[in-house]
């Protein structure tokens, strides 16, 4: 038994063209039927709202509308047609107030760019077999951010674990103090 | 031990949902087979798209982001203008490796950690600004798509050590961030 991704719709969100496409192309490699795609926030909203995908993979800067704002569209706009879908945030960027204002606004998984494909793999496999609780509370709605904590974090030191890491930081990998 | 914390009642009120596994439903069991995730790699790895011209913009935009703050006369602790140079960084650091320039990513992901920590852009922070944009422009200019074997090892060491010695400068600064 091996998994039938042919009725899955992503929507694929990223600026710079020739990342989209080769993203898309690794997607349609790991067998997915659909994959929308758009170059910004905005655009990718309205697709998310025309498509409805099970899944959104979105790139962090673009503007005009970058990667956190079209999630927090996604969750809190009444336009949405599914605000507990799984998004996975694609970013440069991997220091630890980067991930957790990430998280704040609703992203599921965090994938440190550059990546490759068993990186994108681990974390569409980690949404399909362990998906997060959404919690509602005054100030936030999304995924549940307590899931995991890790206790070998020593602040300044951070760099260190990040060098010896195996994959792409998540907001799993975040201490809260 | 005092367990007054644990039998306080809850400050905020929180709903929980646990909502339909629509993926796994549609996506049944099993992952996929190591030969799919070879054959996606070999995809990744053998893309012929050319990197160097978006790469120029980015440096174009990193150049423009430390001309702005040399132009000031004097040190600013704007995050706007640390942002100018450090978000085109980013994305050069970001694309490098994906796009056949490891050492891009390496000197990129060098200059990203240093700007995330500097408190404020002064002489000594936009000499190694400019610095690290040499280097990235001679790798994207001279069109090295490998890691720069020892001239490359040597040229990250030497990047870095710059940024160890202004940490070791401001030290203080560096501490009282934290």
């Amino acid at each position: 038994m091996a998994y039938n991704l042919q009725d899955i719709k992503i929507l694929l969100v990223e600026d710079n063209r020739g990342m989209l496409h080769l993203v898309k192309a690794v997607l349609q490699s790991f067998g997915v039927g659909q994959v929308i795609t758009a170059l910004d926030g905005d655009s990718g909203f309205n697709e998310f709202c025309r498509h409805n995908p099970d899944l959104v993979i979105t790139d962090w800067l673009m503007t005009p509308c970058d990667g956190l704002e079209l999630s927090q569209r996604i969750r809190t706009d009444p336009a949405s047609p599914n605000k507990f879908v799984p998004i996975i945030l694609m970013t440069g960027f991997s220091e630890e107030r980067r991930v957790i204002s990430a998280r704040d606004e609703g992203i599921t998984e965090f994938l440190v760019k550059p990546f490759n494909t068993r990186d994108l793999y681990r974390r569409l496999y980690k949404i399909i077999e362990s998906p997060r609780q959404f919690v509602e509370s005054e100030d936030f709605f999304g995924p549940d951010r307590r899931r995991r904590r890790v206790e070998d974090y020593n602040g300044p030191l951070r760099r260190d674990i990040d060098e010896n890491r195996d994959g792409p930081i998540s907001p799993d990998d975040i201490v809260f103090r | 031990m005092d367990i007054k914390h644990y039998n306080q009642k809850p400050k905020r009120k929180a709903k929980f949902f646990n909502p339909p596994n629509t993926l796994k439903a549609k996506a049944g069991s099993g992952g996929l087979s190591e030969a799919i995730l070879d054959r996606s790699q070999d995809l990744l790895e053998n893309h012929t798209v050319d990197f160097a011209p978006l790469a120029e913009i980015y440096i174009s935009q990193m150049r423009d982001g430390i001309t702005a703050a040399a132009a000031l006369g004097k040190a600013t602790d704007s995050e706007e203008a640390i942002e100018k140079i450090l978000m085109p960084c980013v994305q050069l650091k970001a694309n490098g490796t994906m796009f056949h320039y490891p050492l891009v990513t390496r000197i990129a992901d060098r200059f990203v950690q240093f700007m995330e920590v500097v408190e404020r852009l002064d002489e000594e922070t936009i000499d190694i600004s400019n610095a690290f944009l040499t280097a990235l422009t001679i790798v994207i200019s001279g069109k090295i798509k490998t890691d720069g074997a020892k001239h490359g090892e040597a040229l990250v060491e030497e990047l870095n050590r710059a940024c160890m010695r202004y940490f070791e400068k401001h030290k203080l600064d560096i501490e009282k961030k934290k």
